[in-house]
């Protein structure tokens, strides 16, 4: 859409920009600054920034809590979450939309039903199984956990990048004498790329932005994600908002650094794999 | 560029393919390889204890996270114990506030309850038949150690099921230096005293101090009713100690604690704050008065306050948590087990260890000789996280007020609902929906039931 | 498909191939997802005692009670009210960036990069920030606002629980957009400009381009969204949970907050899976046309 623009559209267009940024990095500006702040400033509302800055909160974080323990659980979790659920959803995203069999129909169904239960529902239920397999309070429980409740939108993402994938050049590739398997992987795959990365992004942010299983299942400091162990913070007797603000900025980097490495891919991801929904 | 990037991709979506074929099986079969591996560990822990002669066992406790460092408390506590009791094997466990409720329900409703647990309000767990009664695991000296009243007011028809971990009472606390400034010389000794305060306050800061903290959320609205109830000469019970929930007093005080926010005395959001940074702001200053638990100014605070008795009948809230024990119809040796849990509180109710943990924490003994210790020798013991010592002023000071406190009617079977029923009824009240004659009503007639 | 010499043996291999494809995902899904389920079911249709225990079944008390209770009246209004204007508002408002940003104009990276940030953020952090900012008495929105002078006293944003119930629908909003734009944004790519160019030859206006030429090929994108949305939102807890808890007195509980509640704060188990299903049942029921309607699309 490249059009001559009239001025005052330009500056219409800029002035939209501007306060759509302002309005989307206040929370962020507030999170910094107050992570900012000594306990004593935290209350005082004379002044937007703080009087002394204290770049020591940023430091102490890491030894008023195991934050770092922390991170490296949410990694765990959402790493072996975004997996597993891309190693399930390959195969099955492939059955869907290559072969033919008796009740694809109601497994489409069955999958989008799925998704229909968000965990915090299932709580009950869902600390019951794990206690029964003995996997509550443990590492590997939420990431089954995680990786199942995304099953369903992953599916469903591959399922549409492989349909708008033309078959012929598997079928000529089998022909080559290529099994169905390597088809896949060779052929496939490759070319389902940037599907693949979008849905594997979207599983990551959503395991690694997880609270609620994790807050229920997770008792042990030593295996909670960063989400669940912010809560040290809120402390029997007072809130420390600016350890939980520092720690909170610490927990948003990753992700968005991630976002900005993938953009191009995500958008194109998107346009691939979500249209044939 | 771009095609760099996807051949990474490439040779990414290859080795995840290639493991795809057992993908889903691994994952299965990874869980009992992790359970396994944690089997050798523990028995390897428990050798000692067979060597010692007497049979291991192992306790699951759960411990409410009273401050920020609780857990480094309980962590020596249970090296030391399980130091001295080789057989024992102690799993302790702390859980905030704001879980215990939750953690603890799931853990039933499974069957996984703890043997142990810290936490407040007994009467639904007896309800259910979970707990052991607490004469079968105290041993005599520990009981005739704990205060008298406290012991009692963890039985139901003569029956004692918990024992009262530690106390704490509330107080009006006044921002000295801001009353002042605002022409008020001495803290509010009567309702009417307290709106004129406010009032003054209200006048000389405007929006930069807020002059009275109310907290009615769901966190501890029931605290609330308490204080207002209590010292407007109603309360939760009858002489009885029947339910009398709607009785004119009590309409009063709830209709008090709308004027309170009508007239704009008090936080905005009184619905959704918690007492934590009502407190917290009390400790900056910008908050000149609340009623809150005796330690609740931060240690760090500069604020110039006094602890003023609460206005109007001078009813102070005191709060008991517990700890209780749960039966185990499992347990392959229930003797063995019983024993523990006495060494278990034997221990922890040591004059020396208990009067550490008080101070730690900065809540007040629940036995005799902690209480009569530490109103001398709390200079010997440090506060949870700092260098700081205890006060034995302060020990003797509040150990002193505790007898004449109110407790919650924690022992009664109805007091969960009537506990969230007042919450309620404030937030109802407060938000104008109905008024108070009629909430209260409705309350008692549901819970009279 | 392509077979050279097809024996029998083959064949039925080739017939239960598909479910070995499958079978890795049904796997996880039937474990982790149905069994809860069941059990979720099973408990609504129970007595529980407010400890957590179990105590038999007792039919549909459960449902009645529910039933019974204003607040899950209140709740379930809550639920469309929140579901609808979430979904709605974000879709306008993520719809309109998207157009901006597709947009030609320096600093346009930079502006998709801010936009990807409340979307990057967990929904914990977002809560308890935005809990923060709002707070009347020390929050930091009336702060700024005074320091800038517009205000002169403090504003009370959550007096009532209609306006807190507005600003847990702005965090929702909030963190939703970016989603939608995105999604409008990569089907706005994917639209050949020759489309736009031979209608700016035919001389029509904004409008008409819109609703002839954008709408209708950024329907499966908007379609994506929608429903991902929808079910995103509907069940979503930690904003709720996190700014008021349902407070007060039970006015701004959606579904999932009610029954979390009901679950873990009052111990009504029984309750709160019963809830639970009702929710399930809506759910479904949307999702049911929603396939149908597709399924139709197909058939055309």
């Amino acid at each position: 859409m490249i059009s001559k623009r009239k001025p005052w559209q330009t500056v219409a267009l800029y002035l939209f920009v501007t306060i759509l940024c302002v309005v989307i990095l206040y929370p962020y500006f507030i999170m910094f600054i107050t992570g900012m702040k000594s306990n004593n400033e935290m209350y005082a509302i004379d002044h937007i920034f703080p009087q002394a800055w204290q770049w020591s909160n940023f430091v102490d974080i890491w030894s008023a809590a195991p934050i770092f323990r922390y991170f490296i659980n949410s990694l765990i979790i959402a790493g072996g979450a975004t997996c597993l659920a891309i190693l399930c959803g390959i195969p099955a995203a492939y059955a869907l939309s290559r072969m033919k069999f008796k009740g694809k129909g109601i497994f489409m169904g069955a999958v989008i039903m799925s998704q229909m239960f968000s965990p915090v529902v299932l709580l009950v239920g869902i600390y019951k199984l794990m206690v029964n397999i003995n996997l509550n309070d443990s590492l590997l429980g939420l990431i089954l956990l995680n990786a199942a409740f995304n099953q369903a939108f992953t599916i469903w993402l591959l399922r549409g990048t492989f349909i708008s994938i033309s078959p012929e050049m598997e079928q000529a590739a089998k022909i080559d004498g290529c099994n169905t398997v390597g088809a896949l992987i060779k052929v496939l795959l490759p070319m389902a790329a940037p599907g693949i990365i979008t849905t594997l992004i979207f599983v990551f942010i959503n395991a690694w932005n997880e609270y609620t299983i994790a807050l229920t299942l997770i008792s042990t400091d030593a295996f909670k994600p960063i989400t669940v162990g912010i809560n040290v913070f809120y402390g029997f007797n007072f809130i420390q908002w600016q350890y939980l603000f520092a720690t909170s900025l610490f927990a948003t980097i990753p992700v968005v650094i991630l976002f900005l490495a993938i953009e191009k891919h995500l958008v194109a991801g998107l346009t691939s794999g979500g249209v044939k929904g | 560029m771009k095609k760099k990037v996807l051949s990474v991709l490439l040779a990414a979506a290859m080795t995840v393919s290639a493991l795809a074929g057992c993908g889903g099986g691994s994952a299965e079969e990874t869980a009992p390889a992790e359970t396994t591996e944690e089997a050798p560990a523990e028995s390897g822990e428990e050798a000692p204890a067979e060597t010692a002669g007497a049979e291991p066992v192992a306790l699951d406790i759960i411990i409410s996270q009273y401050g920020n460092y609780t857990q480094e408390w309980w962590n020596q506590f249970e090296s030391d114990f399980e130091a001295a009791n080789s057989n024992i094997d102690l799993n302790i466990e702390i859980v905030s506030w704001n879980d215990i409720y939750t953690v603890v329900n799931t853990r039933i409703s499974t069957n996984e309850q703890p043997d142990i647990l810290n936490i407040s309000g007994f009467a639904d767990y007896v309800a259910d038949d979970l707990l052991m009664q607490a004469t079968e695991y105290t041993s005599p000296e520990l009981q005739a150690n704990f205060i008298p009243s406290f012991w009692e007011s963890n039985s139901i028809d003569g029956t004692v099921w918990a024992l009262p971990i530690l106390a704490s009472c509330r107080a009006l606390f006044c921002n000295v230096d801001l009353l002042a400034e605002a022409g008020i010389e001495n803290p509010p000794t009567t309702w009417d005293e307290v709106l004129t305060a406010c009032q003054a306050i209200q006048d000389t800061f405007g929006d930069d101090i807020v002059p009275w903290g109310l907290d009615i959320s769901t966190d501890e609205g029931q605290a609330a009713f308490s204080y207002y109830s209590w010292n407007f000469g109603g309360g939760y019970v009858d002489a009885n100690g029947d339910w009398a929930l709607n009785s004119p007093e009590n309409v009063e005080a709830v209709e008090f604690i709308k004027t309170l926010i009508d007239s704009g005395y008090c936080n905005s959001a009184p619905f959704t704050d918690t007492r934590y940074p009502l407190q917290d702001a009390f400790s900056a200053g910008t908050l000149a008065m609340m009623i809150g638990p005796m330690n609740m100014v931060a240690a760090d605070s500069t604020v110039n306050y006094v602890a003023a008795d609460l206005p109007g009948n001078q009813v102070a809230l005191g709060v008991c948590d517990q700890l209780m024990v749960f039966k185990d119809e499992e347990a392959e040796n229930q003797e063995a087990r019983t024993a523990a849990i006495t060494a278990f509180f034997d221990a922890f109710y040591e004059q020396e260890t208990y009067s550490d943990y008080m101070v730690f924490e900065g809540f007040l003994p629940a036995t005799l000789d902690s209480s009569e210790y530490l109103a001398q020798n709390a200079e010997n013991h440090i506060v949870g996280g700092s260098d700081v010592t205890g006060s034995s002023e302060y020990f003797a000071t509040f150990c002193a007020v505790l007898p004449n406190c109110e407790f919650y009617p924690m022992q009664k079977a109805e007091w969960m609902d009537v506990r969230n029923g007042v919450i309620d009824v404030e937030q109802q009240v407060c938000t104008g929906t109905i008024d108070a004659q009629t909430a209260l009503d409705n309350l008692q007639a549901d819970v009279a039931e | 498909m392509i077979q050279n010499n097809a024996s029998k043996k083959k064949n039925a291999a080739a017939s239960f191939m598909p479910y070995v494809w499958l079978l890795p995902s049904i796997l996880l899904m039937v474990i982790m997802i149905i069994v809860p389920i069941y059990t979720v079911f099973q408990i609504s249709f129970s007595e529980v005692g407010r400890t957590g225990k179990i105590k038999g079944l007792n039919g549909i008390t459960n449902y009645l009670e529910v039933f019974e209770e204003p607040a899950f009246w209140t709740t379930l209004q809550n639920t469309f009210v929140w579901t609808i204007a979430v979904v709605g508002i974000s879709t306008l408002l993520g719809f309109i960036i998207a157009m901006v940003l597709n947009q030609e104009f320096a600093g346009r990276k930079f502006v998709r990069a801010v936009v990807i940030f409340p979307w990057a953020t967990a929904l914990i952090i977002q809560s308890v920030i935005w809990k923060y900012i709002i707070n009347a008495d020390y929050g930091s929105l009336n702060v700024l606002l005074r320091k800038l002078g517009l205000i002169d006293s403090f504003v009370n944003w959550t007096a009532t629980p209609q306006t807190m119930f507005a600003w847990e629908c702005w965090v929702g909003i909030f963190v939703t957009f970016p989603f939608v734009t995105f999604c409008i944004l990569s089907g706005l790519q994917g639209i050949d400009d020759s489309l736009y160019e031979a209608a700016a030859v035919d001389g029509s206006s904004f409008w008409h381009k819109m609703f002839r030429i954008t709408l209708p090929l950024l329907r499966p994108n908007l379609t994506v969204s929608t429903v991902l949305n929808i079910i995103y939102v509907f069940n979503s807890f930690p904003i709720i949970w996190t700014i008021s808890k349902g407070a007060p007195a039970d006015q701004t509980h959606t579904l999932v907050t009610y029954l979390y509640q009901l679950s873990f704060a009052d111990g009504k188990s029984g309750h709160a899976a019963a809830v639970s299903v009702i929710g399930f049942v809506i759910l479904a029921f949307c999702a049911s046309i929603y396939m149908i309607l597709s399924l139709r699309r197909e058939e055309e």
